[in-house]
């Protein structure tokens, strides 16, 4: 056991590491904006006594590795300083926000994962026959189709012209959560249309890699019926791949969650990120980007320790 | 009970009969189950259902006579080399060929196609099509069509600079890195991997925010952004070339590091390189598209697929679908490029899946 403790314990080290590398990375890319970011958000117009004003606000006459440990300290424990265009505080904007996108992404989540592996492994299983080649297409389209193009025909088809669903997914704070699910399915739909194509691909990729290992052919000619060779032969090895592209999808929702959002005008994180990014609040951008990026590295890690906790030959060692 | 439906289960079943006699059994299956999942949509949808199945049907078939031709087309014109492989291709891949080309005659011929000019203002906003204008005006009155044609030139070439950018990049660092060895590979190594851990669309939005939006900033970004991916199956591939004896024997030899990338490595690791280089530009082409529909990409009036899209939204809470044509016209691309990566990477890679 101490082999696998000693694996899991070094994966999180270097997650750990990353982690550090890339918010180093995010605070200084703003520091290689040409001047500094009181020029920057100012612009030509302004006054000497503005720009020294904004500069002594923003603490810039000290060495840029202090206020990166700052940062990173407030960062810690959920400060991320004030937004340079409303003068909020940047945590107050994230919140209420961030808990909207993670229940989107959760909601996507959870139609997609069963779903998909499901449909993953049938298709493994029908491999090469007609229902393969067309959910082949199908899968292949899907994921080629950028998110809003999927995004606006659900809102064509299923809220314009029979307005089945809300087109807009505004949030009241008073709703049921019926009602919550009911506003927020067509983006959450968006979502899982996309994530199902590459989860089903990539399920299919596993088992038929699988499959086609000796020992499975063993258990089949010593007369072993089918559905015991997948249950009891193929799915114990088959949970580390299953694992790993369950995780490496959640990872990609992230991404697709700021387009999506954008196109469903939804109260999220990614919409913050977008606004921000056009009027250069430079805390809003870092703050976004670091969340984004530290759930990515997280699901990234899980993905590998959860490969590494379900392989049945290092949890058995000789 | 109208004439069409009965036509529509008729020939359904008549074509099913027809497989079934011929021994064909997957097109019977398919046929056959086509017709049963069809009593089930009749019942909910009722004829506009039908109509629509077999409007989808006509299409593919369609598609599929066209890719068909093309395929013949190109096995004509190709040298007997390469006609014998294109005879194998399937139809997937013929297809996705015939809109490449589509696209890029498209692309380069874009002033003599578009009727009227990309930024020119020809009739008031959204106004409907007619005569003059194929798809209607958009929000500011110019012409559609012609901005859609223009924007193949624009929003895919911008992505093949980039993608080329990336290429050039990654495969020259990947290269470098295999013959090398040593500390400069561990280096690119952990470079690459900090690079990837960041979703690629933020880590775009924070350089953007940064840079500001222009041209050549974008295409910087986006290379960077898309180089490790290139890098790590060039290190890949290239290492497995580098332990060869022959490489030892031109090492012995005294030739020198650009030398045995130029003459030894690269020509053996041509094949894994070409389809790599399809689907990064299909990523390349995603990400741009979205960061234009964000407003952060190629900037108006130079028309492009994915600003287009977030102008004209407004249209489709009206139920117009003419917004929706240059968002499949990103689709489609990228699924034809796809097919084709598809065709050729089993090809390179002789993966057979029993």
């Amino acid at each position: 056991m101490g082999d696998l403790v000693g694996l899991v314990a070094r994966r999180l080290g270097l997650g750990l590491v990353t982690l550090f590398v890339v918010s180093i990375l995010i605070f200084f890319a703003v520091e290689l904006l040409p001047g500094d970011i009181a020029e920057a958000v100012l612009g030509q117009g302004a006054t000497e006594e503005t720009v020294t004003a904004l500069r002594e606000q923003l603490g810039l006459d000290r060495p840029a590795p202090i206020r990166y440990l700052d940062w990173l300290a407030g960062a810690v424990t959920g400060d991320f300083g004030v937004s340079l265009v409303s003068g909020e505080r940047v945590s107050a904007a994230i919140g209420e926000r961030f808990v909207n996108t993670l229940f989107l992404a959760t909601y996507a989540a959870v139609i997609a994962v069963p779903i998909s592996i499901l449909l993953g492994v049938i298709v493994a299983l029908l491999r090469n026959s007609i229902f393969d080649r067309v959910a082949n297409v199908l899968t292949l389209t899907s994921i080629s189709s950028p998110e809003f193009f999927l995004g606006y025909i659900l809102i064509l088809y299923l809220a314009v012209r029979t307005s089945m669903f809300p087109a807009i997914a505004s949030l009241g704070s008073d709703m049921t959560l019926v009602e919550l699910l009911h506003r927020t399915f067509l983006p959450a739909l968006t979502l899982v249309l996309v994530v199902t194509a590459h989860m089903m691909r990539m399920t299919r990729a596993a088992i038929i890699n699988l499959l086609a290992s000796p020992y499975i052919e063993m258990a089949r000619l010593k007369g072993t019926p089918p559905w015991k060779v997948i249950v009891k032969h193929a799915l114990p090895n088959a949970w580390a791949p299953i694992i790993n592209v369950v995780a490496l999808n959640l990872a990609y929702l992230i991404t697709g969650v700021v387009l999506v959002e954008v196109v469903f005008v939804y109260p999220g994180i990614g919409q913050l990120l977008v606004d921000a990014v056009a009027k250069r609040d430079f805390p809003i951008v870092q703050a976004c980007c670091l969340i984004f990026a530290a759930t990515f590295i997280l699901l990234n890690l899980a993905a590998d320790v959860g490969s590494i906790l379900t392989n049945p030959r290092l949890r058995h060692p000789k | 009970m109208n004439m069409f439906v009965i036509g529509y289960y008729a020939a359904l079943i008549a074509a099913s009969c027809l497989a079934a006699y011929f021994h064909k059994r997957q097109l019977f299956m398919l046929l056959f189950s086509l017709t049963l999942v069809s009593f089930v949509l009749g019942i909910i949808g009722g004829v506009p259902a039908l109509r629509a199945v077999t409007i989808f049907a006509g299409l593919l078939a369609l598609a599929a006579g066209t890719s068909f031709a093309f395929k013949e087309f190109l096995v004509q014109i190709s040298k007997p080399d390469l006609a014998k492989e294109l005879r194998t291709a399937p139809l997937t891949a013929a297809f996705g060929m015939f809109v490449i080309f589509t696209y890029a005659i498209a692309g380069i011929f874009a002033p003599w196609i578009a009727p009227y000019g990309e930024s020119e203002v020809i009739a008031s906003a959204f106004a409907p099509a007619d005569e003059n204008m194929l798809l209607g005006a958009d929000q500011l009155g110019r012409d559609m069509f012609s901005r859609i044609i223009f924007g193949a030139r624009n929003t895919v070439g911008l992505a093949l600079v980039a993608t080329i950018l990336a290429f050039l990049m990654g495969a020259f660092a990947g290269l470098l890195s295999a013959v090398k060895g040593g500390w400069f590979d561990q280096f690119m190594g952990r470079v690459a991997d900090v690079i990837m851990s960041v979703p690629s669309l933020i880590f775009a939005l924070l350089m953007l925010s940064i840079f500001g939006t222009n041209l050549i900033v974008i295409v910087i970004v986006v290379a960077v952004i898309y180089s490790p991916r290139v890098f790590r199956l060039t290190r890949a591939v290239a290492g497995n070339i580098v332990v060869m004896d022959y490489i030892e024997a031109a090492k012995l030899r005294g030739e020198g590091d650009w030398y045995l990338i130029r003459k030894e490595i690269l020509p053996n690791s041509t094949a894994p390189l070409v389809a790599e280089f399809g689907l990064e530009f299909c990523f390349v082409f995603l990400l741009i598209a979205g960061l234009s529909f964000l407003g952060l990409g190629i900037q108006p009036p130079t028309a492009d697929w994915g600003s287009m899209v977030r102008e004209n939204a407004t249209l489709i809470s009206f139920g117009d679908i003419t917004p929706l044509i240059p968002a499949a016209a990103i689709a489609l691309l990228t699924v034809a490029v796809n097919f084709v990566v598809d065709w050729m990477l089993f090809r390179s890679s002789g993966l057979k899946e029993q």
